[in-house]
């Protein structure tokens, strides 16, 4: 009979009672959507892992604060918004490397990439440094990874209509520096 | 939110139709989306990943089981309590409050739970509680102090639970908290919510005057 999957819940209070091994199934199953997220908001895929690998450490160490063990993705992912945005807010407008970043990694959606491809993602990608860390994470939160406003309000701790609020200043802020696709 | 993550591992989009907007400039609006979608970074994570986070992670001392036995005492719990079930708490912390018993104490709520109040006089000293992980400061703000983050929460045992007694005047009060001095967060554990007209909304703490 095939092993059953432990769940986060069961993990959680596993790893509680001193078995620390067990916290390795959280970084399996949490590790690619931290880091994809970490990626889009905070700059290189270098200071990306960085940042997940601290939201690790961090969610290990206040383990015992986690309210819901069974929701614990969520908590490991607001931590790790909160470092992403202080990351973000601790680097200079300039040295945000985000346009770096798009021009390095192949994009699943066009991987017949030629030079003008990349070079229109580059000047896309990198307008949202335009962005202050908290519109950035909401646009990035709702349009590129697709989450319902809902989804993000959980994360965020903010209301639906004020994440709407953010969403729309991001999109304004932006339609002003990509007209031709305005 | 775990299903929802779950739901992404495969790091692709849903797209989602943009809200209600007029024709052409919602259609151009969901060219730049999407223009977006196709530049993001993608990225699986770093295959030593998972070795560098154990590894750290073992560097650190292990908890006493005083410490895990306090912690699992003290461990925040959501506690789900049926409509019937509130509205007889209710009515139970009504009739108390009718009685005139000395001393009272003073009614006060701050995040769902009972605060830890003390009547001085005309204040109230106010539990608050914010869980921020990531914080390194915590204030409050709120019509007691004409929204001047004027008093500061603590984390002395770096647990990421920032707390603090605050004296608030008796009545119906609006507040947030503000961490690092530049983030505004609605407390998540409020009882009541009101609209600020700015597009947020303020917790809100009812403190109940002390005899």
């Amino acid at each position: 009979m095939a092993p059953v999957e432990r769940t986060d819940e069961q993990v959680v209070r596993d790893v509680l009672a001193g078995d620390r091994d067990s916290y390795r199934l959280l970084v399996r199953r949490y590790g690619d959507v931290l880091h994809g997220h970490a990626l889009r908001m905070a700059g290189s895929p270098d200071e990306a892992a960085e940042l997940v690998q601290r939201a690790f450490v961090q969610g290990f160490k206040k383990l015992h604060t986690c309210r819901e063990p069974g929701r614990v993705g969520a908590w490991l992912f607001r931590i790790l918004a909160n470092l992403c945005k202080d990351h973000v807010r601790s680097l200079r407008r300039s040295d945000v490397p985000l346009a770096a970043v798009a021009r390095a990694l192949p994009s699943d959606a066009d991987p017949a990439s030629d030079a003008a491809a990349a070079e229109i993602r580059t000047r896309v990608w990198s307008a949202l440094d335009a962005l202050t860390p908290e519109q950035r994470e909401a646009f990035v939160l709702k349009h590129v990874e697709g989450r319902s406003y809902e989804e993000i309000a959980a994360v965020t701790d903010l209301s639906v209509a004020s994440l709407k609020m953010r969403v729309h200043r991001a999109r304004e802020a932006l339609r002003g520096l990509l007209e031709e696709y305005a | 939110m775990s299903n929802d993550l779950h739901g992404h591992h495969d790091e692709r989009a849903r797209p989602e139709p943009p809200d209600p907007m007029e024709g052409e400039r919602a259609d151009a609006w969901e060219r730049m989306a999407a223009a977006f979608r196709a530049a993001a970074p993608r990225g699986s994570a770093p295959p030593w990943l998972e070795q560098r986070v154990m590894a750290e992670i073992e560097t650190l001392p292990e908890r006493s089981r005083l410490q895990r036995a306090l912690g699992w005492l003290s461990r925040p719990a959501v506690v789900r309590i049926s409509p019937l079930t509130a509205g007889l708490a209710i009515a139970a912390v009504a009739a108390l409050l009718l009685v005139p018993t000395r001393p009272t104490p003073p009614p006060a709520t701050n995040g769902g739970e009972p605060a830890a109040a003390n009547g001085t006089g005309s204040v109230v000293y106010v539990q608050f509680v914010l869980e921020a992980p990531t914080a390194t400061s915590v204030a409050v703000a709120g019509d007691f102090s004409d929204w001047q983050p004027a008093f500061t929460l603590t984390d002395p045992d770096g647990d990421g639970v920032w707390t603090g007694r605050i004296p608030v005047q008796p009545g119906v009060h609006g507040y947030m908290f503000l961490i690092d001095e530049t983030r505004w967060e609605t407390d998540p554990r409020a009882e009541r919510y009101q609209d600020d007209g700015f597009g947020n909304r303020n917790a809100v703490l009812a403190v109940g005057a002390s005899s």
